[in-house]
């Protein structure tokens, strides 16, 4: 049951993304199209997997003073076997995929399970969390990619094949700039936030802030009062 | 200090390990890898050609040019020169360089382009992969073409807000396109 729960933590409740807030750099930066997001998503599934089961087993080899090299050192390695496995016996796959690999060793949400979740607990749930984790990220990635692909471009397509293209209608080109990433995910945070406003409020719960949100500014709480 | 080679150890240790396990798959890999691009060129050349009875990846000859090495694959067909295939790669990109395969035919015509790696925006810049902006190059004579955008005073539609990519594409196209006017005829004897 306990590996459920971290399992499905990672989806909704501590979705890496939309939660944690975690990994902002590749969020931002790959989510121009669908494709894009989903091949960043999967492959850093995969690292974050294979991460978490490693630095579960060394935790207790590892002293706490040089965790963090220790860390980069199993992400990095992992994110370069990845690659050349993926260049050799996937080239199809590598093609779509591989200039997102290389990205992976900066993003965040590795290092940030593995100091947070990974160093502390067992192999298994370790694997659970990597797999949640990942799954959210690619859940969070996607959503974002087809807002800005339908806004941006007008059309979704994956891996080449046109899914579906929106006519006569010009598409906003800055949604699939830089500064479209920071509209659509700010819109995209406050739709979730008011959702799990509401959904508490329906249950008859205070709706709680996440953790360490500055509260000063915030009027979420006060919503619909 | 006992603590201190601790740490030490085990960072060596550690980090000795990871070296081991990527020197072990960069070995187990490589050929296979080789094998791979090598399929992929042998593709993009097939691709970009017209059809012919030889194997223009078997059939090359090289020059220095400029500073660089230029190969050219040679088609023939029923012993006649049917088309050249080059690859050339431009660094004004947005983003990075451009390798494209350009493919020659016999009457002197663009017959087909290939972007073999770009790393351009996707959504903007991307779009030079795009069959709208690759066939513009399609039939266009090498002689009397400008491989210019159309802003430059060039024959070819830029992308809009992708001028800078579409500038890379003709820039690396018209670079082998020198070459091989300087080369035609050793290029067209090649394999007879």
């Amino acid at each position: 049951m306990n590996f459920l729960k971290e399992l499905l933590k990672g989806l909704w409740k501590e979705n890496p993304t939309f939660r944690i807030v975690l990994g902002m750099c590749p969020t931002l930066a790959v989510t121009t199209s669908v494709e894009n997001g989903l091949g960043m998503g999967i492959a850093a599934t995969f690292v974050l997997i294979c991460s978490n089961m490693v630095i579960s087993a060394i935790r207790n080899i590892v002293p706490s003073k040089v965790r963090i090299p220790c860390y980069i050192v199993v992400i990095a390695t992992f994110v370069i076997v990845v690659e050349l496995i993926m260049k050799a016996y996937a080239p199809v796959l590598h093609k779509n995929l591989g200039i997102f690999i290389p990205l992976i060793v900066v993003n965040c949400i590795i290092l940030g399970r593995a100091e947070a979740f990974a160093s502390k607990n067992s192999v298994i749930l370790s694997a659970a969390d990597g797999i949640g984790m990942g799954l959210g990220f690619t859940m969070a990635l996607v959503v974002i990619g087809v807002c800005r692909e339908i806004l941006g471009a007008g059309t979704i397509t994956i891996w080449g094949g046109k899914a579906m293209q929106i006519h006569n209608v010009d598409p906003m080109i800055l949604m699939v700039l830089a500064p479209g990433g920071f509209f659509m995910l700010g819109c995209l945070l406050g739709l979730m936030n008011h959702i799990q406003s509401f959904m508490a409020k329906r249950q008859g719960h205070s709706y709680a802030p996440p953790k360490n949100m500055d509260c000063r500014h915030c009027t979420i709480c006060k919503w619909g009062k | 200090m006992k603590e201190f080679l601790k740490l030490v150890v085990i960072l060596t240790v550690i980090c000795t390990l990871a070296g081991g396990i990527l020197a072990f798959v960069y070995k187990a890999t490589k050929e296979q890898i080789k094998l791979v691009e090598h399929a992929a060129s042998i593709a993009a050349i097939n691709q970009v050609l017209p059809p012919c009875d030889n194997v223009p990846a078997e059939n090359t000859c090289t020059f220095d040019e400029n500073g660089k090495s230029w190969t050219f694959y040679v088609a023939r067909k029923d012993g006649q020169f049917a088309g050249a295939a080059f690859k050339s790669t431009s660094s004004k990109g947005y983003a990075g360089d451009i390798a494209i395969m350009t493919g020659i035919n016999a009457q002197g015509n663009i017959n087909a382009l290939v972007i073999l790696d770009h790393k351009e925006t996707p959504g903007l810049g991307a779009n030079i992969q795009k069959p709208g902006f690759k066939s513009q190059f399609t039939g266009k004579s090498i002689k009397d073409t400008v491989f210019k955008v159309k802003k430059d005073g060039g024959a070819i539609d830029q992308i809009t807000a992708a001028t800078i990519s579409s500038r890379a594409v003709c820039d690396a196209v018209s670079s082998g396109l020198t070459v091989f006017k300087q080369h035609e005829i050793e290029i067209t004897n090649q394999g007879k």
